[in-house]
């Protein structure tokens, strides 16, 4: 197992680009219609004739899009036990039908857990950004990174 | 219809409650995290976790799915979010928990520049145990009473 990238592993500064999810409108109102059926999630009509001039994905469904291309290129390979949250996320631009995210996180800042040897915090700005290179979404996020043993 | 001029800063509500079965947290997971401990409920089993869990971002979907049945209720004029200043995700969320949502207001302010109005809260879905299982501080927008926007 010693052949993961564990806490000690990380270096501030450190840049990470992957992605390529394809947003489909049936994806965007199969999300909607169970988490967040406002019109201009669930109803292309409605949403034609919304502030946003047609559908839109809902932000936690970017944010659950996001959490799938991390799965998919940033945790194989890595020590990681999960996230405890994020903070300063922003909605920046809509997400619609037929846009391709990416993802680029940058580690921001490394925690030692006061409380346990055994893991540590990595802050990890990251921004999903469109085909056209646009950030629709930020965040920073917090996740556990565990410790080599005996260091 | 419930506008920005409605709220009232330092009120607090219980919003509503949802379960979740283990079959919603498979299907989400193997969808959007697929890691062991959210999609397979053998090696989850074994993992840290000591059995499956929901993805964090599966508990921020019920979160908004109460948020919006609220919203509906009581017909807010909602206009959407521009994002959240923090999350955290306290304890782990377990197939039969019973999640519900409290959500205290923080601070209201208008916009100078539209007829809307940003809303601070502090969201805390609970569980059956008392325990509080995800914190939110967020935003949300919300349109303003017509006859009173500038």
């Amino acid at each position: 197992m010693s052949d993961l990238i564990h806490f000690e592993d990380i270096e501030v500064g450190q840049t990470h680009r992957f992605g390529g999810y394809e947003v489909t409108a049936a994806e965007i109102v199969a999300y909607a219609r169970q988490f967040d059926p406002q019109p201009f999630h669930v109803d292309e009509e409605a949403a034609r004739r919304s502030h946003f001039g047609g559908l839109i994905a809902s932000g936690w469904h970017t944010g659950a899009m996001l959490m799938r291309m991390v799965c998919d290129s940033a945790i194989p390979g890595h020590a990681t036990n999960g996230a405890i949250g994020f903070d300063d996320l922003k909605w920046l631009k809509p997400v619609r039908p037929g846009d391709v995210l990416s993802v680029e996180n940058v580690v921001v800042e490394k925690i030692e857990s006061r409380s346990r040897r055994d893991i540590g915090v990595v802050k990890i700005a990251g921004r999903v950004l469109s085909q056209t290179g646009e950030a629709v979404m930020s965040l920073t996020s917090l996740v556990l990174y565990r410790r080599r043993p005996g260091v | 219809m419930k506008y920005f001029e409605d709220v009232r800063v330092g009120e607090s509500a219980v919003l509503g409650s949802s379960t979740i079965s283990e079959a919603e947290i498979l299907a989400f997971a193997r969808k959007y995290d697929p890691q062991p401990f959210h999609t397979d409920p053998e090696a989850a089993k074994t993992s840290f976790f000591g059995g499956l869990i929901a993805s964090g971002w599966h508990t921020c979907a019920i979160m908004m799915r109460i948020s919006v049945e609220a919203m509906q209720r009581e017909q807010a004029a909602g206009a959407g979010s521009p994002g959240i200043d923090s999350c955290r995700w306290l304890k782990p969320v377990r197939p039969g928990d019973t999640l519900t949502l409290k959500r205290e207001i923080l601070e209201a302010w208008p916009s100078r520049t539209k007829p809307i109005g940003f809303v601070r809260s502090r969201s805390v879905m609970v569980n059956q145990k008392g325990e509080t299982v995800v914190a939110i501080v967020g935003v949300t927008m919300l349109r303003r009473r017509p006859e009173t926007a500038a």
